[in-house]
This record gives C-alpha cells, sequence and structure tokens, in this order.
C-alpha cells in the first residue's frame, strides 16, 4: 500500500507540474462554457444533457493528451527501467497511473458542476439526471483513461500513444454502426461494444447495470492488459 | 547450484554458506529470430567487484538487464544471491540496486525528492528515510545538490545520484552499467574510487567496454562478444589484459 501511495504521489505530482493538464483544462472548460451559455439561451431549458455529450466527445479527444505520456515519456527516458528493476509489483504502477490520470480527469469533470449549481439556482433540474449523467461520464473517464495507459504502454513514442488511443476510441464510439453491416451473432457483439450505447441512456437517467458492467469491465480489461504487457520481458 | 525458496528474504542467508551472488546457468536470451545471449554460464562470488569486458552489442547490458530483472531469460537459470530471477523476481529486485546506462532521473523532482521516492520504492522504512539519505549522500558528496533539480545536473552528477539511489537501501549487489560514460578524467576517477570503496560490503558486476577501466577497478574480468562469454579471468593472474582480450577475440 505504501509503494502504491508513493507512485500516486508522484504520478499526481508529475501530472499537476506539467502545463499539459492545465492546458487541457482550460480548452476543456473554454468549450464546456461557450456551449453551456448557448444551450441555455437558446433553449432555456433546466438540462445538462448537451454538456454531458459535449464532455463525452470532449474528453474523447482530450483524454490522450493526458495518457499519452504515461509510459511512453518514461519508456523514452528509461526511467521505466528505474522502476521495474525496483521491488515493485507492475500492478501498483499501472494503477498508481491510472488512479493519477483518473483523478486529474475527473477534477476537470468536477468543474463543470458548477452548471449544475447554477440550474439548480435559476431553474428546476431533473437531478436524478445529473447524477446519472456524472456516473456516465465518470465510468467514461476511467474507460479512456485505462485505454489510455495500454496505448501509452505499447511505444515509447507519445504521439502514436494519442492517435492510437483517439483511433481506438472512435472505432469504440462508432461500432453501432458497424453492426448494420454485420450478421448475427456478430452485429449484437459490434453494438455492445458501442460506447455511446452505453452512454446515452445512462445521460437520459436510465442506470442499467449492463451500461456500468460494460465499462468497469472495458476499464479492467485495459488495466489487465497493460499490466500484462509491462509483465512481458 | 544452490538455488533458495521464493520466500526467503533477502539478506537472510546465513552467512558461509555456498550461494554464489550470481549464478546463471546456460542462460540466453533471444527477441524473435536475433539471439541477444547464448548459453551463459557464470559465478560471482559475494564482495567481488567483476567487469564485463565487451564492445557494444555483444551482450553486456542485456545479461546485466536480466539481472536486475528488466528482462527475463528465454532459457537457462540466473539466479540472484540463490533467488532465481524468474520465479522470484521480487526477492532478486530487493537484493540489487541497478544504475542504467543513461542514468535516467525524473527531470521534474529535486535530487533530493528523486532519492526520496526511490527509498520509498525499495522498500527503506519511513523513519530510516531521511538517515539514508543524508548518508548516501554524504558518502557520494551529493549533498550540495539535494535541492537541485536533478534536469539542472553535470553528468558527474547524474551518474552519482543514479548510483546514491541504487545504494540506498543497502543492496547486496550493485549492477553498474557502464559507470564511467560520458564522465570527465577526474570524474571517472572518482568514480573508480568509489566502486573500489564498495567492494566487499558489496558485490559489484559492472560492464565496460574500456581495457583500463576494468583492469584499474575489477578483480575478475568475463570477455563478451556476440552474445556469447569467451573467457573469464582473474586480473591479478593476468601479465597482459589487452593481449588475452586480443587473443579472444
Amino acid at each position: 500500500m505504501r509503494t502504491l501511495r508513493t507512485l500516486f504521489a508522484k504520478e499526481l505530482n508529475a501530472t499537476l507540474t506539467s502545463p499539459i493538464g492545465y492546458t487541457v483544462a482550460a480548452v476543456f472548460l473554454l468549450v464546456l462554457g461557450y456551449t453551456f451559455s448557448l444551450t441555455l439561451f437558446a433553449t432555456k431549458v433546466a438540462n445538462l444533457q448537451y454538456i454531458f455529450h459535449q464532455m463525452y466527445v470532449l474528453s474523447i479527444l482530450l483524454v490522450p493528451i493526458l495518457t499519452m505520456r504515461s509510459f511512453a515519456e518514461e519508456r523514452r527516458s528509461e526511467t521505466l527501467e528505474l522502476l521495474l528493476t525496483a521491488p515493485v509489483q507492475e500492478l501498483s504502477i499501472v494503477l498508481a497511473k491510472y488512479a493519477a490520470t483518473l483523478t486529474l480527469v475527473l477534477g476537470i469533470f468536477a468543474l463543470s458542476l458548477v452548471y449544475s449549481v447554477v440550474l439548480g439556482r435559476y431553474g428546476d433540474p431533473d437531478w436524478g439526471q445529473i447524477y446519472a449523467g456524472y456516473l456516465a461520464l465518470a465510468l467514461h473517464a476511467s474507460l479512456l483513461v485505462a485505454v489510455g495507459l495500454l496505448m501509452s504502454s505499447i511505444t515509447e513514442n507519445q504521439v502514436v500513444a494519442a492517435a492510437l488511443s483517439i483511433g481506438t476510441f472512435l472505432m469504440l464510439w462508432f461500432a453501432d454502426s458497424v453492426s448494420y453491416l454485420l450478421s448475427p451473432p456478430f452485429d449484437s457483439v459490434a453494438l455492445n461494444l458501442s460506447l455511446i450505447g452505453h452512454f446515452k441512456p445512462m445521460v437520459s437517467g436510465s442506470v442499467f447495470v449492463s451500461d456500468i458492467g460494460y465499462f468497469v469491465t472495458a476499464s479492467m480489461l485495459a488495466l489487465f492488459l497493460t499490466t500484462w504487457g509491462l509483465a512481458q520481458r | 547450484m544452490a538455488i533458495l525458496s521464493i520466500d526467503t528474504p533477502p539478506g537472510n542467508i546465513p552467512a558461509g554458506t555456498d550461494i554464489p551472488a550470481i549464478s546463471a546457468i546456460d542462460v540466453s536470451k533471444r527477441y524473435g529470430a536475433v539471439s541477444a545471449l547464448e548459453g551463459l554460464t557464470l559465478e560471482v562470488g559475494r564482495g567481488e567487484v567483476f567487469g564485463l569486458l565487451g564492445p557494444n552489442g555483444s551482450g553486456k547490458t542485456t545479461l546485466m538487464r536480466l539481472l536486475a530483472g528488466y528482462l527475463l531469460p528465454s532459457a537457462g537459470r540466473l539466479a540472484v544471491m540463490g533467488h532465481d530471477t524468474t520465479t522470484a523476481s521480487l526477492a532478486v529486485r530487493r537484493c540489487i540496486g541497478y544504475v542504467p546506462e543513461a542514468a535516467p532521473l525524473y527531470r521534474q523532482m529535486r535530487v533530493g525528492e528523486f532519492l526520496t521516492f526511490m527509498a520509498r520504492l525499495r522498500g527503506v522504512p519511513e523513519r530510516k528515510v531521511k538517515g539514508v539519505i543524508e548518508g548516501v549522500a554524504d558518502r557520494l558528496a551529493l549533498c550540495s545538490v539535494l535541492d537541485k533539480p536533478t534536469r539542472a545536473l553535470s553528468r558527474g552528477y547524474r551518474q552519482r545520484v543514479a548510483l546514491a539511489q541504487a545504494l540506498l537501501h543497502d543492496p547486496d549487489i550493485l549492477i553498474l552499467d557502464e559507470p564511467t560514460n560520458g564522465l570527465d578524467p577526474r570524474q571517472i576517477i572518482e568514480m573508480r574510487q568509489l566502486i573500489r570503496s564498495l567492494a566487499g560490503r558489496h558485490t559489484v558486476l559492472m560492464s565496460s567496454h574500456i581495457l583500463g577501466e576494468v583492469e584499474k577497478t575489477c578483480d575478475r574480468v568475463a570477455v563478451l562478444l556476440d552474445g556469447r562469454l569467451l573467457g573469464v579471468r582473474r586480473i591479478a593472474d593476468m601479465p597482459d589484459l589487452e593481449a588475452w582480450f586480443l587473443s579472444l577475440t
């Protein structure tokens, strides 16, 4: 536990002392603020669904920028050799990086809570839908960070890591479209892989165990593969 | 060769036992069709300063990475202080201090911060961390740079900080990959004296492609070429290392 804490503190510190995190947060909040104002004034409806969908898209584009350096940078600067020759389990290294990046992403998401406060102050929003939306975003972030780490662990080039992550996210996003081209049972497999297919119901306020299971399972699978990949030497 | 069980804690091997510090039996490492190390058999005794000599690409770094637990052998058995590097990797990593050739450091950290991080990773008890760092910094003349960012250090200081992180947990074995690489003449002499001062208390395995360096620093030397071990000799028994090296290669 002490090792995990030490690694987590180092990762969080590295994230917070790098300009990348702040740049991503600034871009995220700027675009979100613009969308929120536009939607609120145009529709006059106390609803955050647009914002949640915007956050869904933005995080697909921005999370790879946060995860790309995790392993790729350690590999390039050869500090990964230090970590892997210390008496530390590979799982601890992966979990520390995952937890630190997820903390940053959730922190950025948390800043958007101000929109809920504004809606609550001047309107009568459906709080259940808002809670479900944030749950969906947290699970979505978990999956993106886990897959982003996996991509970063297989290359020492950060740009390649980011490109692989975005490519994977887009393929998962549009998996439901692919399902129309496939015959049974592959169509249902593709449909169930769809990122948006599991995100949309939750944002609408319908929380299904199967959707939660999808995000949790995919995150765990990505973390397992990252750990397994590190252990293959 | 005696291999201890996975559960045997490092440092608890009774004194006087015949377990060597390093034992390799027919060890090979392959990357697909490329063989980086082939059928290496070697034994290094406790307290020795052992040199690996060979040109670039001869397999020195691969052997060191195998011993440090960074790589796993494709075939053969490799043991460090009696712990098998494949089945008891964590126990092996507790026994060793490793300094890679590039002396990698975290650029965003200060020297003291970096050593604290590494001490915690290496399992130094929290109440001892400060004292251990002060002790190692004092020994390696690093006290004046503890507050400096690692990115601002000269090559010589980087090498010393990298060595310091390897010494924090007082390991049985030190593995130093090209420890004098990139150092100026004075720094090379200092590093050599430092390595000699570590002998006896620690087993030191160092690599170099410079004959004179190995001759002045090591007790025994092994010559590697194209992943194969060509010979092992005691430096004191050799009138002319250069002639022996040329005869092998």
